[in-house]
């Protein structure tokens, strides 16, 4: 491991210990598993009991000799939309507090100068803490994921199969570079607010924002959603049908499409959709169908998490580690 | 004099309209204690903190052992320790993590036992299993000390060291400061109001006024050019005089 590897590795360590010992942060992360623990198992009681009905369907179907059999309606893993729908909005609010936390730790208690005097670049500096970050998201999705998977077995007694892993682990991939993006939103502004609290506030405002009012405003405007089911199933029309019938205004339609996309948690609730079979249209098709469906979805992620953690390198490393003015 | 270890030349530093640093030239010699003096907001912290790359002057030049503070800040980094004026740990974590948390960013290949060797060689092994944020202010010196030193620094630097410490805490700074440039052979450069602790610790003192360097010179050398000064702060209180 070369030195600068091992700085930010130790940095990155630094990070994830001090995260863990944050009361705060642990009341939130117990919050988020709590609840979507709750939402699998409601939603796997019911499950449960549908499985069952077709399970006897289909039992009685077979006894009767019936070669045609309808395969089955349920999509287990669309069990776990609380899930992402928590993360979308609580997960955020973790990321950003995680980030606010990091910088102001550093800040209040005055300790930067202590690192700066150390061989520790700023790029070095962003890239542990963002790892550390990172390692705390990786234990919080897969604490949900695990709890998820196991209420779907052993509560709705479908074990998800290795395909369904596989879909299951890239949406847990979105909802990585999701928070990490929210991360840096956090402590970009906490560093460069003059009060680290006031960095907190502008982020949770920019969290609203992006996270509970654009994508309200692009759900209102899809013409899909003006009838409960879809508006396009309603008409009989399939995915190409929709298309064509778009195709008719697509001047609505790239006004309306920009403010989702100017929304983070669209991309990721359109990816993570996708992949947890949570929208019905999606269901029929193969991995391969759908990652090329989705890939602006998480080609965008992507981008922000990779353009925010470049800002939190940038200003990280022109932060000055003691107050300018000097004591003399 | 000795091989200049720390050198500084027209060096400038400038916060907004206000010139806090004027052309200061100073060479400091391997080996020395150097006592930096100069009244409050005479530039003697600015000083400090460009030459511990905590900031960059807008002018002139300052070198570690040859290494600009600079372009060669990450050289520079392992050369020097600091010990802040305002002396801030992780409270959070123990003496000893603290310690082998920053050992770790210098490089030092078994940190943990770097850590445990400083305590014991400062004398406090006692605090390494306690959390920071309940230390004393003398105790939080000394862990303070123990950090700026636990990757063997050539050069080490100090804020105000005694600054809020009782005699005895004062008596035992020094005592430390003599230890570590006699058996480790650190220069130190130290920015200090005490004028008794600058007499019986400096080999070379330096004195700022608003900026300037008005007088630079050894211990020695300063008591033969003042004889009638009965101690080293008449002696300041002349240079100052001198000076305006």
């Amino acid at each position: 491991m070369s030195e600068s590897t091992n700085r930010i590795m130790q940095v990155a360590r630094h990070e994830y210990r001090a995260a863990v010992r944050s009361r705060a942060l642990i009341i939130l992360l117990a919050i988020l598993v709590v609840a979507t623990g709750f939402s699998v198992f409601i939603g796997a009681t019911d499950y449960a009991a549908q499985l069952a009905e077709y399970d006897a369907y289909r039992a009685a179907a077979q006894a009767q000799g019936l070669t045609r059999i309808a395969p089955s309606p349920l999509a287990v893993l669309s069990l776990l939309r609380g899930a992402f729908e928590y993360l979308e909005i609580i997960g955020a609010i973790i990321a950003i507090t995680l980030g606010y936390l990091s910088v102001s730790r550093e800040r209040v208690s005055r300790t930067l100068p202590l690192l700066r005097s150390r061989p520790l670049t700023g790029t070095e500096l962003a890239a542990g803490t963002f790892l550390g970050a990172l390692a705390i998201f990786t234990t919080l999705i897969a604490a949900t994921a695990v709890v998820g998977i196991v209420a779907l077995g052993t509560i709705g007694n479908d074990w998800i199969n290795p395909a369904q892993v596989l879909r299951l682990t890239l949406a847990c991939v979105a909802a990585l570079l999701y928070l990490s993006a929210f991360y840096c939103l956090g402590a970009i502004a906490t560093a460069k607010a003059k009060m680290p609290a006031n960095g907190l506030v502008i982020a949770l405002g920019i969290w609203l924002l992006v996270v509970l009012v654009l994508p309200q405003i692009g759900d209102t405007l899809d013409a899909d959603n003006q009838l409960p089911g879809g508006l396009f199933q309603a008409l009989g029309l399939n995915h190409d049908g929709e298309i064509a019938v778009l195709t008719h205004f697509t001047g609505y339609e790239q006004v309306r499409t920009g403010i989702e996309e100017a929304s983070l948690a669209k991309h990721f609730e359109r990816f993570a959709f996708a992949m947890s079979d949570v929208k019905e249209r999606y269901r029929p098709y193969g991995l391969p169908w759908l990652l090329n469906e989705t890939r602006h979805d998480i080609g965008w992620l992507f981008a922000y998490a990779a353009v925010l953690f470049l800002g939190l390198r940038r200003t990280l490393t022109r932060q000055q580690p003691i107050p300018t003015g000097g004591n003399s | 004099m000795s091989e200049p270890v720390i050198e500084l030349q027209g060096l400038q530093h400038r916060y907004d309209t206000d010139l806090v640093l004027r052309d200061v030239d100073l060479s400091i010699g391997e080996g020395e204690i150097f006592g930096f003096l100069g009244h409050n907001g005479a530039g003697k912290t600015t000083a400090m903190n460009i030459l511990t790359t905590l900031l960059e002057p807008t002018g002139g030049t300052a070198t570690i052992c040859g290494y600009d503070v600079v372009t060669d800040r990450r050289e520079v980094t392992r050369l020097i320790g600091y010990l802040p004026a305002d002396v801030r740990m992780y409270g959070h974590m123990s003496a000893a993590e603290n310690l082998e948390f920053l050992a770790k960013l210098s490089g030092v290949p078994d940190a943990r036992a770097a850590a445990r060797e400083t305590l014991e060689y400062l004398g406090c092994a006692d605090l390494a299993k306690r959390r920071v944020g309940t230390f004393s202010t003398g105790m939080r010196q000394r862990i303070g000390i123990a950090q700026a030193i636990v990757h063997r620094p050539h050069v080490l630097f100090l804020d105000e060291p005694t600054s809020g410490l009782d005699p005895m805490g004062v008596r035992q700074l020094r005592e430390t400061v003599l230890q570590l440039n006699r058996d480790l052979g650190m220069t130190v450069f130290m920015n200090t109001h005490q004028l008794n602790e600058v007499s019986k610790v400096c080999t070379t003192i330096g004195v700022l006024n608003h900026g300037e360097l008005i007088y630079n010179d050894s211990i020695e050398a300063t008591m033969r050019r003042f004889p009638d000064e009965a101690s080293l702060e008449d002696i300041y209180v002349r240079v100052g005089d001198l000076a305006s």
